[in-house]
């Protein structure tokens, strides 16, 4: 019988009111509103959403503009380092609650890198790996807080622009962390084979020198051929120059493109049918933004492992 | 590269992200890492060493029971030996006092029979003696003659040895 009544009571304080929520949001919202025809009333009158794809300025400082996503991910980046001098406040040998949750994170973030690459180069690549999880998720967590988007300025042109949006959403962010993913890559890797052994991947000449020295000898046959391998063999470096740089873009448009379409589905769900609808789309951010954290981190990481592991000598 | 910039890439705000995610990258590594990842290793590195230390402690304690082990038996041992001389000095000591009474009782039983022969030797001589006396007065009574006592005192020793040495053949 207790069961049941603290069931009816759920059913009477949660589930009833976001019905009738739901309701009054689907008849009086413009989706209801422009299929009935009725004027919804003053509240439910939504300005309609306005998708602008490069970051809106907030503030100026001198010739250089400070946008809104700048702003978010300042945010992001104080209430990361807030939380870690707060995690790792009194560390001691027997953990409390906050230091525990510090040390879950760092370890299932290791724990993840080692599963990756082996325990040989994963205090390497560390870092920078969970440093990447750690901001893209961030960053996309925060901008699910509801001050983001709702509270801005209105520019002198009329434009309303928030102060905070999403830094994910913002393309040089996502930019950025490639940028810096691929840099992290390229170091790792020629710190762990070496500068000449890893360069020689790209630029491959030693087969095409064979040949020339062959040729010189007299052996035309063989010196031919190796020069034509030799020319694929460069050819091949010069593809493999461009699948690094063209990781960058891919990571990039990845990540923009999923946060900015998640940006979009809670702008324009909030806008069709207003007060509940909104929020399984919510919960939907919140695993993409895992998800996407986990791809990018993730992809460095594989990346790394190839980049940091000697390659073969095709001999 | 109109597309790109219609999509917001701007050169000056993505050289401040870079440098945002530098310094993100800098302060997590240096509030967030670094201690965690030392207190990770140090508590590994406590945990083996107190693993070592049970595993030593646990083999201190295997040696030490076989010792005390060692050292019981050893002590009992001990305790049956000094048992079992004890009972042998015991057994001599009784040994010792027999042999020694029996001994003393020799003597006494001996130096008893001397001075009992001695004393019957006195007392036949004494008999002796008397009954020559006897003998002589009642001889001079009767023949109312005096001997020579002397003379006659001889002639019933030399009678009586006759006799003696008669009784022994």
């Amino acid at each position: 019988m207790r069961i049941g009544s603290s069931r009816l009571k759920i059913l009477v304080f949660f589930f009833i009111p976001v019905l009738v929520l739901f309701g009054i949001g689907l008849v009086f919202g413009p989706l209801g509103s422009s299929f009935l025809g009725t004027t919804p009333p003053g509240i439910f009158q939504v300005p309609r959403p306005t998708v602008e794809l490069p970051a809106e300025p907030v503030f100026h400082v001198g010739h250089f503009s400070i946008t809104n996503t700048l702003l978010a991910s300042w945010l992001t980046i104080i209430v990361l380092l807030v939380l870690s001098l707060f995690l790792t406040h009194k560390m001691k040998l027997i953990p409390g609650k906050r230091q525990a949750m510090a040390e879950a994170i760092v370890e299932g973030l290791l724990n993840f890198v080692e599963s990756v690459a082996g325990k040989k180069h994963a205090r390497m690549l560390f870092s920078g790996v969970a440093t990447i999880f750690i901001y893209v998720i961030s960053n996309a967590y925060i901008a699910l807080l509801p001050f983001f988007g709702s509270i801005g300025v209105i520019e002198h042109d009329g434009k309303f622009a928030p102060l905070f949006r999403a830094a994910n959403t913002d393309v040089n962010v996502p930019l950025s962390i490639a940028i810096m993913s691929f840099i992290f890559v390229e170091s790792w890797g020629m710190r762990a084979v070496g500068v000449f052994h890893y360069l020689s991947e790209f630029i491959n000449v030693r087969q095409m020198v064979e040949g020339l020295k062959e040729l010189l000898k007299g052996k035309i046959g063989q010196g031919v051929m190796n020069i034509v391998f030799g020319f694929i063999n460069l050819f091949v470096g010069v593809l493999e120059i461009f699948s690094h740089l063209i990781r960058m873009l891919s990571f990039t448009f990845r990540l923009f493109g999923n946060m900015t379409a998640g940006e979009i589905l809670i702008l324009v769900s909030s806008f069709l049918i207003p007060l509940v609808f909104t929020i399984p789309f919510y919960g939907l951010e919140l695993l993409i933004g895992l998800i996407q954290a986990l791809i990018f981190s993730g992809l460095t990481l594989v990346f790394a492992t190839i980049a940091v592991s000697p390659h073969e000598e095709t001999e | 590269m109109g597309g790109f910039a219609s999509l917001g890439v701007n050169l000056p705000l993505l050289v401040v992200f870079v440098i945002n995610f530098i310094v993100l990258f800098v302060l997590l590594r240096l509030f967030l890492y670094k201690p965690v990842m030392k207190m990770l290793d140090e508590r590994a590195k406590r945990t083996k060493e107190s693993m070592e230390l049970a595993e030593a402690t646990k083999k201190e304690f295997e040696q030490a029971k076989v010792e005390v082990q060692k050292q019981i038996e050893k002590g009992r041992q001990e305790a049956q030996s000094i048992i079992s001389q004890a009972m042998q000095v015991g057994e001599r000591l009784k040994e010792e006092s027999r042999q020694e009474a029996t001994k003393q009782a020799q003597v006494i039983v001996d130096r008893t029979r001397a001075e009992l022969e001695t004393e019957r030797d006195k007392i036949v001589g004494d008999l002796r003696r008397e009954f020559v006396d006897i003998a002589i007065s009642a001889a001079g009574k009767v023949i109312k003659e005096t001997l020579d006592k002397e003379k006659h005192h001889k002639l019933i020793e030399e009678t009586l040895q006759e006799s003696v040495v008669l009784k022994k053949s």
